[in-house]
């Protein structure tokens, strides 16, 4: 639940922000990151609606990837389950 | 230069030989990666990667689940929580719903949400109905139902808060005769809010290696390396090995919101017991909205294991890192994710079901940990 996913900045209104992650888009609360300088382009970490902190481009891409990797494992896992 | 996970591997791989060393992880987004990216078997033998405290949804008192099932079957009442909340078994006569889940086939509202502004949404959407949201997670997830709340909610909105700090379990393991345990790798995204420095205890308190990583195994890696070095070289300190989102001091608007809108209390963890200040509770301003205070309790005297683990399930010292998931006796034998008996193997951070999702199957025979 903590692991939490990054997410880009398409749009911003005031305490909420129109984010997305690989196509998907969502909306986002900055209310956590209100003290915060937040721009159009930035990458957030978003945790259950909410960002938590600002990270870089390069952080938002490994961890996407991550993401993926395990999301792959674990349809392959379930597939070995169902099949079993 | 930067490294990869290889890197960090072979690095590893090239310090000198130790005894066993048990490195704990309090965070089941760790765990999950852990896993998944199989660096157990990728690590030397002599180090065990332990999953401690990290599931809030497994600890998340049995009273508190039964209290909101009890909830949920009133006809005027939708009961909102997050999604694994709703498989956690309570104990409860045969015949009588078990969970949430089993509370909605019985008639109740149960609707799972992803985030707290759902559960606004849906409050918005019917203002004739009380909307409960019960509420359990630990820091990163309690900050977003204070701001939830700081930003106002409709009146019908009531929060059933069974919210979690991370480090005084772990303060309560090592300041036990046996933590079980010789480095700690702190959770990434409870330091994203609460600040690194809430781990420093570990090293000037206790004297045991410590470093914060995130979720990606080079950083799990990157910290794994770090308190082995810290523990060859016989001085420890706080690593952070997650700077790009741990900022020293943390996320301070999400401390002071917390602070506004919650207080810390001493909290029950299922099975465990009373942990001081080891709890959230919402402040007086929010009284309106807490469902502890709005609505009676629910819960008798007389019913049997209240407050316990399921018969036979040994979550409680799994998540104590006491054992291993697959050493409790009901591991993939009564107890997988489609008939879960206890929380661990429900909650998505429960280690036993991130193991049977990495596809651990075996049971394991005696006792490793201690
Ligand atoms: S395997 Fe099932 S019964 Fe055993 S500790 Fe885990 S959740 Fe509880």
């Amino acid at each position: 639940m903590c692991l939490g996913i990054p997410m880009q900045i398409v749009a911003i209104d005031g305490y909420n922000a129109r984010c997305t992650a690989k196509g998907v888009m969502r909306d986002v609360s900055l209310f956590l990151l209100q003290d915060e300088p937040l721009a159009v382009n930035d990458y957030v970490i978003v945790h259950v609606g909410y960002a938590i902190q600002k990270m870089t481009e390069q952080e938002a891409h490994s961890t996407w990837e991550l993401l993926d990797e395990m999301l792959a494992l674990e349809a392959g896992e379930a597939d070995a389950a169902e099949s079993s | 230069m930067t490294l990869t996970a290889q890197d960090w591997l072979d690095k590893i791989r090239a310090l000198p030989p130790t005894r066993r060393v048990r490195i704990m992880n309090v965070c089941g987004g760790h765990e999950r990666s852990i896993t998944m990216a199989g660096l157990r078997t990728a690590l030397p033998a002599n180090i065990e990667l332990i999953p401690g405290p990290g599931c809030p949804v497994c600890v998340c008192p049995e009273e508190d689940v039964y209290q909101a099932m009890q909830l949920a079957l009133r006809a005027n009442v939708v009961l909102v929580a997050f999604g694994d909340m709703l498989r956690v078994p309570v104990n409860v006569a045969k015949g009588e719903p078990r969970s949430l889940e089993q509370a909605k086939a019985a008639g109740a509202d149960v609707r799972p949400i992803a985030s707290p502004r759902e559960a606004v949404l849906i409050a918005r959407q019917h203002p004739q109905r009380q909307v409960v949201f019960f509420a359990a997670g630990f820091e990163t997830t309690t900050a977003p139902v204070a701001a939830m709340l700081l930003e106002g909610v409709p009146e019908n909105l009531f929060v059933l808060l069974s919210g979690r700090l991370t480090w005084p379990a772990v303060a309560m393991l090592l300041d036990s005769d046996t933590p079980g345990f010789d480095a700690l790798v702190a959770p990434g995204h409870v330091a994203t809010i609460m600040g690194p420095e809430e781990w420093a205890f570990v090293v000037e308190k206790h004297h045991m290696p410590a470093a914060v990583a995130g979720f990606t195994p080079l950083s799990l890696l990157a910290a794994t390396y770090s308190v082995l070095r810290q523990l060859l070289e016989g001085e420890c300190f706080l690593d952070n090995c997650y700077p790009e989102v741990v900022r020293p001091g943390g996320n301070r608007t999400a401390q002071a919101q917390l602070m506004q809108a919650l207080h810390i209390v001493d909290a029950n963890w299922r099975g465990i017991g009373i942990i001081p200040a080891s709890g959230y509770a919402l402040n007086a301003q929010f009284a309106a909205h807490d469902a502890r205070i709005r609505f009676a309790d629910f819960d008798t005297a007389a019913r049997k294991h209240a407050g316990q683990m399921p018969p036979g399930c040994d979550c409680a010292r799994v998540v104590l890192g006491r054992i291993y998931p697959n050493q409790c006796k009901l591991y993939g034998a009564a107890c997988t994710p489609r008939t879960p008996i206890g929380p661990c193997m429900v909650s998505d951070e429960g280690a036993c079901r991130i193991w049977w999702a990495g596809g651990i199957r075996e049971r394991a025979t005696g006792t490793v940990p201690p």
